[in-house]
């Protein structure tokens, strides 16, 4: 297990990059995440996205599906692709500290 | 080696990107005779073992020599396929569906410096580089998958049983002395990768025992409903556990209800089930897919386990011969090995190819299992 020391925070990530413990997520997380995936400025609809993710998985347990991501941010999936360029799963649910997607990915 | 940058600028990711181009046309690799001919062929023929002739209407031939190919392959090996194709067929080649090599040419002079080349290949440990044959009634190439070198469920490698397989029935891939094609294909856990549901012969990885719990890292890592749904037969339930004086969110396997099938590792990386005494083989058989005479048929679990033994699995080459034999022997031509099985029925098959029958081969997975049982006094003694 690897460990990321950033502004002061410390997080155990996998060598993918996805946080170990949901717990660990804080707002330097999502700086961290951002300038690894080439995002230059969070906007309110990248905050949207992470927010509707956290909320979902508090709730539910589980990482939305991505018609469901769609229809409860009201993006369309290639304006998610375009917020965050490694697509829903390796960059938003990266970005909001869920964990990494498994199956046959 | 010191990093060389391809031109991709990593600050600026999206930067001269080019996305959704998808593959290059297939007839832009097309050897001319191909490209000439296509849609107009009138008739082929197999000269012999690995050796093919598509005859055009305007009377234009091309001669294929199909050769194996190991599949898993480094860019060196490919080197040399192209190094064949640049010498012999002005530079075109193509794989098949269960990956061979075939080397075109236009006539049929060029045909035997073709063959001589290949045969005359052969890697420093004395196996054949190019194996001509692959065609007609005989043993083609195994469709296989990663195994032990590249995937995480695997119960069973693939490349290893492929290459002890083939090593045995070889003098079938070079020949066509069988009733009928007899396609052997091998998965390496359940999720069926490729075409054991549908094989005369398939090699199947299996485990024999219930998925461990990392406790510790199991919510941190895992979404717990995903793992629960994974289940077919519903032995997963949500449970929280007492780790090292903390009460965690977990789950339970019920072990009794759990057969092995590995699903919940593939959606939970806390479930790892692998293990060097209780993984093994399993073999199914009387598969097709072609329509030809009867419908297509899924393959049938004939042997229930047989061990992980490494690096050339004696026991399951040993009972894959004793099938092929038995079929080859009594099954009338164009006859597939499912069709035999189902016209001389599945207690003969046994009877013939002297396996035994156990328990585990009596399906007992919901409803549609019932349709599986003997509903008639029709069997013999």
């Amino acid at each position: 297990m690897a460990q990321v020391d950033f502004k002061g925070k410390t997080f155990d990530v996998d060598e993918d990059g996805f946080i170990l413990d949901y717990n660990q997520f804080c707002d330097e997380w999502i700086e961290y995440v951002k300038d690894q995936e080439g995002i230059d400025e969070m906007t309110d609809e990248h905050k949207l996205v992470i927010k509707v993710l956290q909320e979902y998985y508090e709730k539910n347990g589980i990482a939305p599906m991505v018609r469901v991501l769609s229809k409860l941010t009201k993006f369309k999936l290639k304006h998610i692709y375009e917020l965050f360029p490694s697509g829903p799963g390796k960059g938003a649910c990266k970005m909001a500290g869920l964990p990494k997607p498994t199956g046959c990915v | 080696m010191a990093f060389i940058s391809s031109g991709y600028n990593p600050e600026k990711p999206m930067e001269n990107r080019i996305t959704d181009i998808g593959p290059k046309k297939y007839d832009q690799f097309y050897p001319p005779v191909i490209a000439k001919n296509k849609g107009k062929w009138l008739y082929h023929e197999i000269l012999e073992p690995g050796v093919l002739v598509h005859v055009a209407e305007g009377g234009d031939e091309v001669y294929t020599v199909r050769v194996g190919g190991c599949r898993l392959m480094t860019t060196t090996h490919i080197r040399e396929i192209c190094e064949i194709a640049e010498k012999h067929c002005d530079g075109h080649l193509r794989f098949t569906t269960r990956n061979n090599i075939e080397f075109m040419v236009d006539d049929k002079s060029k045909v035997d410096a073709l063959k001589k080349d290949l045969e005359t290949r052969k890697f420093p440990g004395g196996s054949f580089k190019f194996p001509i044959g692959g065609t007609g009634a005989g043993i083609t190439n195994i469709v296989h998958t990663q195994g032990w070198i590249h995937c995480h469920t695997p119960a069973t490698d693939a490349s290893g049983t492929v290459k002890a397989t083939m090593d045995e029935v070889f003098k079938d891939f070079q020949d066509m002395r069988l009733p009928a094609p007899l396609r052997i294909s091998m998965a390496c856990c359940l999720n069926m990768c490729g075409a054991v549901h549908c094989s005369d012969i398939a090699i199947l990885g299996y485990h024999r025992k219930p998925p461990m719990l990392d406790h510790e890292y199991l919510d941190k890592i895992c979404e717990i409903p995903l793992a629960i749904s994974s289940c077919p037969t519903g032995a997963i339930k949500p449970a929280k556990v007492e780790w090292k004086g903390e009460t965690v969110k977990s789950v339970a396997v019920n072990n009794e209800r759990c057969m092995f099938c590995g699903n919940c590792y593939t959606m939970c990386p806390s479930m790892p089930l692998s293990d060097q005494i209780g993984d093994g083989i399993v073999l199914m058989a009387g598969g097709k897919v072609s329509n030809r005479i009867s419908q297509p048929k899924f393959s049938k679990v004939v042997v229930a386990f047989l061990p992980n033994e490494m690096p050339r699995w004696p026991s399951m080459t040993k009972t894959i011969n004793q099938m092929i034999e038995a079929y080859s022997k009594d099954a009338r031509k164009y006859e597939r090995l499912g069709e035999w099985a189902e016209r001389i029925g599945w207690e003969r098959f046994f009877d013939k190819c002297e396996l035994e029958f156990t328990h585990h081969l009596i399906d007992d997975f919901r409803d549609p299992a019932y349709y599986t049982w003997r509903q008639s006094t029709q069997f013999k003694f």
